[in-house]
């Protein structure tokens, strides 16, 4: 059998079959509830807001289900460095000639387009180290000198983010980079060595990078202060609007804190705080279920997947949907502090979907072409 | 190809290692690690409501933000005059505002309307001004006090006009506006004062606070509305509403409503028709009248001017308005009936007289007048310069002669001047439920002592007896007089209100201490010798009566005198109270005419009456403030000829009085 036999993936038709269906319609199902939320979100009216999230993910799956099925892995081998150069330095650009909104300067706009190159970094600091992994000697994985270049590849677009600031996106490509170098082999001791530095440098951070607004928040969550109608308000809207929700929640539409206004940001990221006032505990723990399946056939796909680079790939954008699902709702029942992370196929918003679409992108095409594999008998 | 054993070192320093297995072993242990965030996401969420207490604090909560009393102030009860006619009520006042949230732009809508209004540009940029310092998501009142047409102009044209509202709330109206604006008085927003008292009363002091700063809350602060307060406000009610976090109101839970109990009506005593003949009576002069049922005390007329229109107060009067009114020499911002206190002048010789007559003092007592009388170095002046000659008490009343009354009040002596005057009402603040009823002031020698430090002299004595010196009366006390007068000595009290919660019927009048029948009749006779004889004062007003008793007791107009009818008279006594010295040098170069003075130095002039003279009913008293008898149809004595003319005419203690529990029935029903 040559290369290009195993490469063949058959025909259109039987490449739609081969599709990990499980995935899609765990995603449909998200994106489906979060039309129903807009709409709830509307107060029961047809405005933009639930057509447009609706119309949004149809499009965006049409192009994700295309892409898993005509781009292979070693087209996403192929993309991981000059995507993760390229993210790298339009977070360089946006430090120069960004464009500010709303105090953070995280936007380019190059002519029409206006994009934020952080989103970019998300996939590519996940497709970048699962190719300096699969490339590594193994011998090599456990020696300090190889676990370096990882790092800077992570701290690199961490600091940029940071600095915009960003500290829900930097959080999310630092936790996607660490479970790539965490799946791909690091050692226990550096770990353990990472551990101890990385407190101390949160407190340094908490010290002398974050900024007041951020630090008002953590100080809110960990109980140092009191705010109930600033920094506290939103988390404390919200945990009132879960705490009286109750088993089943108030019914569809019904939701007093939300419905009333009194929850802020409750179409982006406080809309599982809406669906559990609503829906109650039980729609809390359903839409979790949903959530978390999604990552175990993520994870799934990844354990199947017969190159360490499809494998990395498909558990990094596994664990990028856990850092953006466990943040969030971590967040929203006062468990972590306000980052401003949106939940995934759910909250309002096209970056994150367009974000996680394009992991999905990744694992379906990973998933899809799991039998293709090279010479070496992982990949080429 | 063999795969090395694991753990084997390869080279000299690294391990080989077997990547798959660390993978799956890892990814296994990261699953594992995401299904303990979701499990602890999952027991946190169920944490927030399964523990009882917990979920019960935090459904409270929610419900604190869900649901917000809104305060429904009272009906205020209506004020009505003593035949039921409604002189103070509780109205809609049509109003167009704005919710500044929805509107898309604020010029181009406020100038639309401002075209349907009528108004200029002017007036859409300053109530544009205004309207800005507001909310943002409740309605704004551009324009309050719309009428019916231009409301209904601003609704048909609603749906192009987006964010305007045309809504109407309920307003104190006073339909006679400037009628009753002394006796009845106005309400108004309470004020910070209002708010801080309600503070410091430790029992329910915050609530009521709350209540106080309602915007819709209004609260009495002149007149009647003041001291009636607790009647006429009623107890509020509330609706619990469901706002959204602005606050803006989005449903309702009826179940928890609690309507608000209305203030209770209040019947007057005031006879409109003749309220409304006094005010116009004084044109633009300024004065007092009062007029009273002498058997019961009824206040019929109760007129201050010149007057003010309550209606301005309710919603706030602007500040330029009320420099106007509150700077205004005439005062009209002040009850002069009940408030203002005058020397009583020659009105004050009835009293004289009384005092007088319990010295000893009888018809044979004659008093020669040459226009002047000279006691202790200085010559005290009589009116009339040329002198009447012979007086005795009637012709001295009659005339107003100023010479006998000098000596009879050294006759009388002040103490005995002053016992009268406190038996007849002078020196008291009557009850009549007012605010800011003034007492006046009733000197005597230990008075004089206490306040002035010095010893009382007979001088004093000579000018107490023709009311001048630090005497001074309200026209309330004046006809209060006039009444103990007619009604032979009865101690009858004025009142101003007929019903209402807490007010009791009185009692038949007691009879006056210390005062004999025949003495207030020898007064009664000069009186009518005023109005009546030649040579009275007030001739001129005594004939201007025109009416006549008919056989069945009707009094009806007539200018002569019908067979089988009796004409009907007017007893009274005039009085000049000087505002100003008058010199020894300017006597003796000519007293200067009023016409000469300014204003305020003008004398004031008053007439106290009674009638109809066979079967006395009604007094009636009259201050002109610096009237100084210039223009002899807006004197006090004609004024009150004319009063008195349409009180017997129309005769309001014969017909029968309205009954609060028949109106509050028929406003009831209306409502």
């Amino acid at each position: 059998m040559t290369i290009a036999a195993a490469s063949t993936q058959g025909t259109l038709i039987e490449r739609v079959l081969k599709l990990n269906w499980g995935i899609i319609t765990l995603l449909v199902a998200l994106a489906f509830i979060g039309v129903l939320m807009h709409f709830s979100v509307s107060s029961g009216a047809w405005t933009d807001m639930p057509l447009t999230h609706g119309m949004r993910f149809a499009v965006l799956l049409v192009i994700t289900l295309l892409a898993a099925m005509f781009l292979d892995t070693r087209f996403w081998l192929a993309i991981a460095y000059p995507l993760y150069a390229g993210a790298l330095l339009l977070l360089l650009a946006v430090e120069v000639i960004g464009e500010t909104r709303m105090g953070a300067t995280r936007w380019l706009s190059i002519g029409p387009i206006s994009l934020q190159p952080s989103e970019i970094m998300k996939i590519a600091i996940v497709l970048a180290l699962a190719r300096y992994y699969h490339q590594l000697d193994p011998r090599r994985t456990g020696s300090v000198l190889w676990v370096l270049p990882a790092f800077i590849m992570i701290g690199a677009p961490v600091a940029l983010v940071m600095h915009q600031p960003d500290l829900g996106t930097a959080m999310l490509i630092l936790f996607a980079g660490l479970a790539v170098m965490f799946l791909g082999g690091l050692l226990w001791r550096i770990i353990a060595v990472g551990a101890g530095v990385a407190i101390s440098g949160a407190v340094f951070a908490y010290n002398n990078v974050l900024h007041g607004y951020q630090r008002d928040r953590i100080n809110v969550f960990l109980g140092l202060a009191d705010d109930p109608l600033g920094a506290g308000y939103h988390v404390l809207q919200s945990k009132i609007a879960i705490g009286s929700a109750g088993l089943f929640g108030r019914g569809y539409l019904q939701g007093s804190q939300s419905q009333l206004d009194f929850l802020p940001e409750k179409h982006t990221d406080f809309i599982y705080t809406m669906i559990v006032e609503e829906f109650g505990l039980f729609g809390g723990f359903l839409v979790l279920g949903l959530y978390v399946a999604l990552m175990g056939l993520a994870m799934q796909v990844a354990l199947r997947a017969r190159s360490l680079f499809s494998r990395l790939a498909a558990a990094g954008v596994a664990a990028t949907l856990a850092s953006y699902v466990f943040i969030n709702t971590a967040m929203v029942i006062g468990l972590a502090p306000v980052v401003g992370i949106p939940l995934p196929m759910l909250s309002f918003g096209g970056t994150a979907m367009v974000t996680l679409m394009s992991g999905f992108a990744i694992v379906l095409s990973v998933d899809l072409h799991r039998d293709q594999h090279g010479a070496r008998g992982l990949l080429w | 190809m063999k795969f090395p054993q694991r753990g084997k070192k390869i080279g000299p320093t690294l391990p080989k290692r077997d990547v798959n297995l660390i993978f799956t072993r890892r990814a296994t242990l990261l699953s594992l690690g995401g299904l303990g965030a979701a499990g602890a996401i999952g027991f946190r969420m169920a944490q927030l409501q399964a523990t009882d207490a917990v979920s019960r604090e935090y459904t409270r909560a929610a419900d604190e933000n869900r649901f917000d009393t809104r305060i429904v102030p009272p009906p205020r009860g209506i004020i009505y005059d003593r035949f039921g006619i409604v002189l103070a009520q509780t109205s809609k006042d049509y109003q167009v505002s704005v919710v500044q949230n929805d509107v898309d732009d604020m010029e181009e809508v406020v100038s639309r309307v401002a075209a349907i209004l009528g108004h200029d540009a002017d007036w859409a940029r300053r109530v544009i001004l205004r309207v800005r310092g507001g909310s943002h998501y409740e309605p704004e009142p551009l324009q309050v006090g719309l009428t019916w047409e231009e409301f209904n102009a601003i609704n048909v044209r609603l749906p192009e006009l987006r964010g305007i509202v045309a809504n109407s709330t309920d307003v104190r109206a006073y339909p006679f506006d400037v009628v009753y604006a002394h006796p009845i008085g106005y309400v108004q927003k309470p004020s910070q004062r209002d708010i801080d008292r309600a503070l410091a009363n430790p029992e329910q002091g915050a609530s009521r606070a709350t209540y106080l700063r309602n915007p819709q809350v209004r609260v009495g602060k002149a007149g009647l509305e003041a001291s009636l307060e607790p009647v006429l406000h009623g107890d509020a009610g509330w609706r619990k509403v469901i706002v959204n976090a602005r606050g803006v109101e989005m449903g309702e839970d009826e179940d928890e409503a609690r309507q608000p109990v209305p203030g209770s009506g209040v019947v007057l005593t005031i006879d409109h028709e003749l309220q409304r003949t006094a005010m116009q009576s004084f044109g633009d002069q300024a004065g007092a009248a009062v007029v009273m049922d002498i058997y019961n005390g009824d206040i019929l007329v109760m007129a201050s001017a010149p007057t003010f229109d309550p209606n301005h107060f309710v919603n706030g009067i602007g500040q330029a308005e009320f420099d106007v009114l509150n700077g205004d020499e005439k005062k009209p911002l002040f009850n002069k009936a009940v408030s203002g206190a005058y020397p009583p002048g020659s009105t004050f010789k009835t009293m004289v007289g009384i005092a007088a007559k319990q010295a000893g003092v009888d018809d044979d007592w004659h008093v020669n007048c040459p226009g002047y009388f000279p006691f202790g170095g200085r010559n005290f002046h009589c009116w009339k310069s040329g002198g009447h000659g012979q007086v005795n008490l009637h012709r001295a009343m009659r005339e107003s002669c100023d010479v006998f009354f000098y000596q009879a009040a050294l006759r009388a002596g002040p103490e005995r001047i002053a016992a009268v005057a406190r038996t007849f009402g002078f020196g008291v603040a009557h009850d009549i439920t007012l605010p800011n009823v003034e007492d006046g002031l009733v000197p005597d020698p230990d008075w004089w002592f206490a306040n002035r430090h010095e010893r009382w002299t007979a001088g004093l004595t000579v000018n107490y007896g023709i009311g001048q010196g630090s005497l001074l009366v309200t026209p309330l006390q004046l006809c209060c007089m006039a009444a103990r007068v007619a009604n032979n000595g009865k101690a009858v009290k004025p009142r101003l209100v007929r019903e209402a919660p807490g007010v009791v019927e009185p009692g038949a009048p007691r009879d006056l201490e210390g005062i004999a029948p025949e003495h207030l009749s020898a007064i009664r006779q000069g009186m009518f010798g005023v109005a009546n004889e030649p040579g009275g004062t007030a001739m001129r007003a005594g004939n201007m009566i025109q009416c006549v008793r008919r056989p069945d007791g009707v009094i009806v107009e007539a200018s002569g005198a019908p067979p089988g009818c009796t004409p009907v008279q007017i007893a009274g006594k005039t009085g000049t109270s000087q505002a100003r010295v008058i010199s020894a040098a300017e006597r003796a170069s000519g007293v200067r005419h009023d016409s000469q003075l300014p204003w305020h130095l003008r004398d004031n002039a008053l007439f106290v009456s009674f009638g109809p003279w066979d079967d006395p009913r009604y007094a009636c008293a009259v201050v002109m403030e610096h009237g100084g008898h210039l223009n002899p149809q807006l004197d006090a004595a004609p004024i009150s000829a004319m009063i008195l003319r349409q009180t017997f005419l129309r005769d309001p203690a014969r017909r029968p009085p309205a009954r609060l529990a028949a109106l509050e029935n028929r406003a009831g029903r209306q409502a």
